[in-house]
């Protein structure tokens, strides 16, 4: 079977076997969230099928999967937009404006944090502190800090991202 | 510069936190140091002579913590570095992961050495992406280099380590939460006893500090307890990286060394505030920290005792500036809705007691609230002093009791008059525009 | 081992021990939701916190039941600091707490309606809505739970971890969102400890759909008695109408059928718990039961369906005697100063696990599906059946023998509870009582003895097997 079409578990394999030779023996619970992270930004959620791989491989109860995945706010079970715009809205944020940049978000995009917009590309979030605040306001896109942000910045970005 | 640098004492460039140019900084010569002319005890003892205190937030001296460690109790020891940095307002250590990573990793080497570790880990919030990349990478060069896991110096001792990321919880930045986390389970907070010392990581001893807090032990023992503690004052040795932000002119990251005046750190090395306005109020270390009016920080000088009795604390170094303009009851307002999402659900105080708060708050801000809401915040406040199980319910707690206490007037006349007495406005640059005139 | 005191009155503690424990052995009640004798320490409800004094005029406070015993410390549970932290404790649990209690199940031996009686007592201080959560949100084919009632102790959590080992139950989410819930491959529905989380729960959240608005608890009354499920005999209550509270206007059956069964704690056999095979009773002993006895299948007399098993036993030259394993000690004793030198005995299997049912495990299941077996062959032997040459007469006793395997030609009397075709095959038929009809004991696999009390009287045509034994043994004719 081509590395493509395999399982994302199966296919992650080599990676988690090179984690686990710098874990001391028996530490294949510590393995959990590495895995699904690895997991999560291959396939882009964590799918049942994954937690029936990872907990075949790694030997935990299926339930602490579960657990994990529902108390973190960064795994996600179903897909979502394929631009991920996360808009802090802490203390130094809000004081720089951030508030103002998810309204304008909201409006050009037709979405209300928590929503995807209808052609799928974009999902907002508004999300806690980021440690990002000396150049707020910041919104995480994907994976990406977006720090200094303005409405025109914002716009500017936008139309970036395809 | 805000005093003498210890950590911040290079230029950054696009490459300054490559091997190659740590070693030319004269890195890893503190491990060549301590494994070929210290015992690991030595270590110990420099560091604790040193009498640093952490710098996570708790202040709690690294000496005392490393002393419940037993060398050679047959069991495995842990290291670990919190690197989640979720305290809002603090982005200091991002600093160290960004443009210094071999100088955790040393530090962490030389912990190790002291602490009889085999395996350390580096617990690093997940949203953090370019600092992950960077402290991987310089972890890949010391693996080749050979620093990290193979025997160093002619010495048994070996060590392998580990970044564990988050996944978006900021009581996993609590020592016993962090851990449970690097278990692969849920970031719930412990009740002590046992102590994480005692029985931390899989119930084995555990060490876990601050990211910025490690990198100094590099430094302790190049330069030697005597001459670190030159720096700083005798309570507080050393420097504390501050990050401040808000409403300050020149926002990022400093070094700031204990003793400091924090008016002039404030208005001189941090331009002062945005549009010369008026400081209406500070907060100093954190969140979780009290806040402190601008008269407060009159006369303050950097450093642990004077914050202290000043009522409030140097927490996790995260300053946040306030100006005049800025709505303390919106500013509270997404405090309580910070720890409400944040609240892990374990014990009764915080999970009811931070729900309760941030309802009765947005129905104050809503234009709903009666004067006893006030009474009210505050003695769930204290229903949650010492009764809970981590120190999230008390810090939420004491922020509100001082937003309360430093600035009651605005929230009575929200109270009473149902609306804000400076317009609700939390973004002060925006509403006071270039002219520095408010609008509306 | 330390001594400390509690409100000034030396407490003797056992190595080991919490502060929680030492005070509750010694008598000194601290309040607690979370805490489980037989489960890990969680320390999160936060009602359990003391004052202990700290040698300088001051206290400071900690929760009980994860506080290590020092030599000589002064803990106060009875101070005002003490007092006013639990009644806020209690204000907190209550705050999302819905008012149920008029339609919640658990009303009457429920932890939190106890505590607020006893320590809090008061209206609620709170302006602001409740939060909502689930109600009734099935976690299993036998178990619900109300989310909103739920107050996160995480006992239920901690035993499927710890004791039942399914880890089926866990608390997802986090903060006043959190829920708990079943994992999504259904092992919670294959957990056979699953209902026990029923007991432990402190408040009406996790509930027993058999048993959901069947009774009042305050109209019931425990009948101890032991489960003949297996060879553990874990001893059980058995919850049934009190007489005094007999219902007169509905069906009459109500007083005099089981309500619920739960554990009886045994420290020596199934400590706290039972397997859900235990919390089913009803459905062994509700069975459609025989009440005629007959002859040849028509309905005859008690008395004359006795003189003619008499008669038979009398005048067989070979007999032969099918035990019953679900035989109490003094019946199988009966059998054997009655009837066991007449009657050639073995002893039967009456039960064999059904398809799917566990047969062992390391928590309490036995693969021995009858209760007393261990008492029958100490009396009979356990040598398998098997019919001599010649046998003329089988005393079938009790279920579980296929009369296909019968000898040809020899005579059957038949002693059984239920209705089962084969009633009606016996030369004599004799309706006899049930477990929950007469006071006996097991003795289990182990050798322990248990004993089971009579909750609800036998029916008038039915007999107790003792009774029968001693009838077929004598020449006289014995009343019904």
């Amino acid at each position: 079977m081509s590395v493509a079409l395999m399982p994302v578990v199966e296919r992650l394999m080599p990676e988690f076997e090179a984690l686990k030779k710098r874990l001391p023996p028996n530490f294949e619970s510590t393995m959990v969230m590495p895995c699904l992270h690895r997991v999560q930004a291959e396939r882009g959620y964590v799918a049942d099928e994954d937690i029936v791989a990872l907990v075949g491989y790694l030997g935990v109860p299926r339930m602490q999967i579960e657990q994990v995945l529902s108390y973190y706010t960064m795994f996600r079970r179903k897909p979502i937009g394929r631009w991920h715009l996360q808009a802090c809205r802490n203390v130094t944020c809000s004081m720089r404006g951030s508030e103002r940049l998810v309204d304008a978000l909201a409006g050009k995009l037709g979405i209300k944090p928590g929503e995807t917009t209808a052609d799928g590309r974009f999902t907002l979030s508004e999300v806690e502190c980021l440690g990002s605040c000396g150049t707020a306001p910041v919104v995480m896109v994907n994976e990406a800090y977006h720090e200094n942000l303005s409405i025109e910045k914002l716009d500017e970005l936008l139309g970036r991202l395809s | 510069m805000p005093g003498t640098p210890l950590l911040m004492t290079f230029p950054v460039t696009a490459t300054s936190h490559l091997l190659a140019e740590y070693l030319a900084r004269g890195g890893y010569g503190a491990l060549e140091k301590a494994l070929t002319t210290m015992q690991p005890v030595d270590v110990t003892k420099e560091v604790t002579a040193a009498g640093i205190l952490g710098h996570g937030g708790a202040a709690f001296p690294v000496g005392r913590k490393w002393a419940v460690i037993k060398p050679n109790d047959g069991q495995p020891h842990y290291l670990c570095a919190n690197a989640d940095e979720g305290e809002p307002g603090t982005f200091k250590d991002r600093w160290v992961l960004e443009n210094n990573p071999h100088q955790l990793i040393e530090s962490m080497l030389l912990s190790g050495y002291a602490l009889g570790v085999r395996n350390a880990f580096v617990y690093m919030r997940g949203e953090f992406d370019m600092p992950y990349r960077r402290l991987q990478a310089a972890i890949e060069e010391a693996y080749a280099a050979g620093y990290l896991g193979k025997p160093l110096h002619g010495t048994g001792f070996v060590m392998d380590l580990v970044i564990i990321q988050g996944a978006g919880s900021y009581v996993c930045g609590e020592a016993s939460g962090l851990l449970t986390s690097i278990e692969g389970k849920k970031g719930y907070p412990r009740n002590r006893p046992p102590r994480l010392t005692v029985k931390g990581l899989y119930l084995r001893p555990t060490v876990v500090n601050n990211v910025e807090t490690l990198s100094n032990v590099a430094v302790i023992v190049r330069m030697g307890a005597e001459a670190f503690r030159k720096v700083g004052t005798a309570r507080s040795p050393g420097t504390q990286l501050v990050s401040i932000s808000g409403h300050i002119a020149k926002p990022g990251v400093y070094e700031v060394e204990h003793g400091y005046p924090l008016k002039k750190f404030l208005f001189e090395d941090c331009g002062g505030m945005i549009g010369g306005r008026k400081l209406k109020g500070l907060i100093p270390g954190g969140i979780s920290a009290k806040v402190l009016t601008g008269e407060d920080c009159e006369n303050l000088t950097y450093e642990h005792g004077v914050f202290d009795k000043a009522g409030s604390a140097l927490g996790s170094g995260g300053m946040i500036a306030i100006a005049e303009g800025t709505c303390m009851v919106r500013l509270l307002q997404v405090m309580l809705r910070f720890w409400h999402h944040e609240s892990c659900g374990q014990c009764t105080p915080c999970r009811e007691g931070m729900g309760w708060m941030h309802r009765i708050i947005d129905r104050i801000v809503s234009g709903q609230g009666r004067m006893e809401d006030l009474d009210q915040l505050i003695a769930i406040s204290n229903a949650n002093d010492g009764t809970t199980i981590c120190g999230m319910g008390d810090a939420a707690g004491y922020a509100t009791v001082g937003f309360i206490a430093k600035f009651r007037d605005e929230f009575e006349f929200f109270i009473q008059n149902k609306r804000s007495k400076c317009g609700g406005v939390l973004d002060v640059a925006e509403s006071f525009g270039a002219a520095g005139v408010a609008h509306a | 081992m330390p001594d400390f005191f509690i409100n000034g009155q030396p407490v003797h503690a056992e190595p080991g021990q919490t502060v929680l424990q030492a005070a509750l052995a010694a008598g000194h009640y601290i309040p607690y939701f979370c805490w489980h004798p037989n489960l890990s320490v969680a320390g999160n409800c936060r009602m359990c916190i003391v004052d202990v004094e700290d040698g300088k005029g001051g206290t400071w406070s900690e929760i009980a039941c994860n506080m290590p015993i020092e030599e000589g410390m002064k803990v106060l549970t009875e101070t005002e600091s003490v007092r006013n932290r639990r009644k806020e404790t209690l204000q907190l649990i209550l705050l999302n707490h819905p008012v149920d209690c008029g339609i919640c199940d658990k009303a009457g031996e429920c932890m939190l309606q106890d505590q607020h009686y006893e320590y809090h007592g008061e209206r609620p201080v709170s302006f602001e809505p409740k939060v909502t959560a689930t109600k009734f949100h099935s976690l299993s084919e036998r178990i619900v739970i109300d989310n909103e009632r739920c107050i996160l102790c995480s006992r239920c959590t901690r035993f499927t971890a710890e004791v039942s080992g399914s880890h089926s139950l866990a608390i997802q989410f986090r903060g006043d969102h959190s829920l708990v819930r079943a994992v999504e491959d259904g092992a919670f529905d294959r957990d056979p400890y699953s209902d026990n989380v029923v007991d432990i729960c402190p408040v009406g959240a996790l509930l027993s759909k058999d048993f959901m608005y069947r009774s009042r608890v305050w109209y019931m009354k425990p009948t101890p008695s032991v489960c003949p499920g297996c060879e553990r005999g874990c001893t059980v209550n058995i919850w049934h109408r009190k007489p005094e509270w007999k219902l007169n206007a509905l069906d009459p059956r109500r007083n005099a059928s089981i309500d619920r069964v739960t554990p009886l704690e045994n420290p020596a056999v199934n400590g706290p718990w039972i397997c859900n095979k235990g919390r089913d009773l009803a459905k062994i002993f509700e069975r459609p039961r025989a009440e005629q006895a007959l002859l040849k299948g028509k309905p005859a007399e008690l008395a004359e369906a006795m003189a003619r098993a008499r008669d038979l036993v009398t005048e067989a030259k070979r007999p032969v005697a099918l035990v019953s394993s679900w035989g109490s000690n003094e019946e199988l004793a009966a059998f054997k100063a009655m009837l066991g030198a007449r009657l050639t005995a073995f002893v039967k299997h009456d039960a064999v696990p059904a398809p799917g049912e566990v047969i062992e495990d390391k928590v309490l299941i036995r693969p021995d599906k009858n209760p007393n077996r261990r008492a029958a062959e100490a009396l009979f032997g356990a040598a398998p059946i098997s019919f001599p040459e010649g046998t003329d007469l089988v005393l079938v006793w009790g279920e579980g023998f296929n009369f296909a395997g019968l000898p040809r030609g020899a005579k059957v009397i038949f002693l059984n509870s239920y209705l089962r075709p084969e009633n009606g095959h016996a030369d004599v038929f004799l309706p006899i009582s049930a477990q929950t009809e007469r006071n006996g004991h097991y003795t289990n696999f182990e050798g322990t003895v248990s004993e089971f009390r009579a909750c609800f009287a036998r029916k008038a045509g039915v007999a107790d097997a003792e009774a029968v034994f001693a009838a077929l043994a004598t020449r006289e004719r014995v009343a019904a």
